[in-house]
């Protein structure tokens, strides 16, 4: 993203310090399970590609994603909890099946990582993901994060309306050609901006 | 019906202000944004959002692109069949209104005669239904409802008719360093 702030790897200590935090930071944000973001997407890989305003609301596991085009924002969503998705206003009409992914892959092609995204947005390792790797800027905020094959990139953080507990207003994420670039406008909910 | 006969006679093209409001599906606004609408025969336009953040649409008849300055990319897509999306566009040539969309007269309200627009081909439109309000100016708002219950009111204001249009208004170069992505 534009703003990224240089990464040079921390010395040791600080390292362990910005590890530990941000696994306290994960903790708190655990305690904010219901959270909304309203802000610009972009999407491509490599040769199809795509942008709108996103609308995402998140109950715990429940999640509503809405996604409009430019100008007469026409619209489509997918909605659904850890078990269940609902997809509607794409043409071909509404789908429905057990794993969101899944749904989008059938339908747009696109290969959106809709769980694991609900935790990386925030900037936390998805709980049930595999084995992360993070890194720091130099001012100890979280700049980087690898998970599940895809490479999350954070900046422009924000405090949030929990004291202490930052929001990044710049998110993206990449696995081979597939790109997710996000500016959020607004955070709201008990997790999110005052 | 005479309202958009009188608005649309001798329309080559058009350059005004706009200012748009979206409402969720339970009526909740939920985007404002403004800035500068030009359309030109046969099938050009340019969007020019301003605020909240920018963004530029530019359809130059051939491909219509979209520059996210914040996302630092443009999409850039054939145009085509979306025209119907946008009900504004086909303004510029009335015979393709008739065409593409059913327009009964929709009475009186908020100072406007209005009409309503259903797509003839309902599946593809992707919205659900569209209302051209006309005033002393002309068209002053258009209302687009989707497929999901999501409305989109846009005002416009300042009409130019048939302004003098720089060689560029319905051009896009795409600039350094932004990736471009998209067929066509």
């Amino acid at each position: 993203c534009a703003t990224t702030v240089p990464r040079a790897p921390l010395p040791p200590a600080e390292r362990e310090a910005a590890v530990a935090r941000q696994a306290s930071r994960e903790e708190a944000l655990a305690q904010q399970p219901d959270w909304n973001l309203q802000g610009r997407v972009a999407l491509s890989n490599g040769q199809r590609g795509g942008s709108g305003r996103i609308d995402w609301r998140q109950d715990g596991a429940a999640f509503q994603v809405a996604l409009s085009a430019p100008i007469t924002r026409q619209s489509w969503r997918i909605e659904g909890d850890a078990g269940s998705a609902r997809l509607q206003g794409l043409d071909g009409g509404p789908r429905s099946g057990p794993d969101a992914a899944r749904l989008l892959r059938e339908a747009t092609g696109w290969d959106i990582p809709v769980q694991a995204l609900a935790s990386w947005v925030r900037g936390a390792r998805a709980a049930r993901g595999g084995p992360a790797q993070l890194q720091f800027s130099a001012d100890g905020r979280l700049a980087g994060l690898q998970q599940d094959g895809w490479t999350l990139d954070y900046g422009d953080w924000r405090p949030s309306a929990v004291p202490g507990l930052e929001l990044p207003m710049r998110i993206s994420a990449q696995r081979d050609s597939a790109r997710v670039r996000l500016v959020v406008d607004e955070w709201s909910g008990d997790g999110a901006s005052p | 019906r005479d309202d958009l006969s009188a608005f649309t006679k001798g329309l080559k093209g058009l350059d005004g202000q706009f200012s748009q409001q979206v409402y969720d599906a339970n009526g909740k606004l939920k985007e404002t944004s403004s800035g500068r609408v030009a359309l030109a025969a046969p099938r050009l336009f340019r969007w020019e959002y301003a605020k909240p953040y920018e963004q530029l649409i530019v359809a130059d008849g051939k491909r219509v692109w979209v520059y996210d300055p914040d996302l630092e990319q443009v999409t850039r897509r054939p145009q085509g069949a979306e025209e119907q999306n946008s009900p504004l566009a086909a303004l510029i040539d009335p015979s393709r209104l008739d065409r593409d969309y059913l327009i009964t007269e929709d009475g009186s309200a908020d100072g406007l005669e209005w009409l309503a627009l259903k797509p003839r081909k309902g599946d593809e439109a992707g919205f659900q239904s569209a209302r051209l309000g006309f005033g002393q100016q002309g068209l002053a708002t258009m209302q687009v409802v989707d497929a999901l219950g999501q409305k989109t009111r846009i005002t416009f204001t300042g009409w130019q008719r048939n302004p003098a249009f720089s060689a560029t208004t319905f051009k896009f170069t795409p600039p350094k360093g932004v990736d471009v992505v998209g067929e066509g």
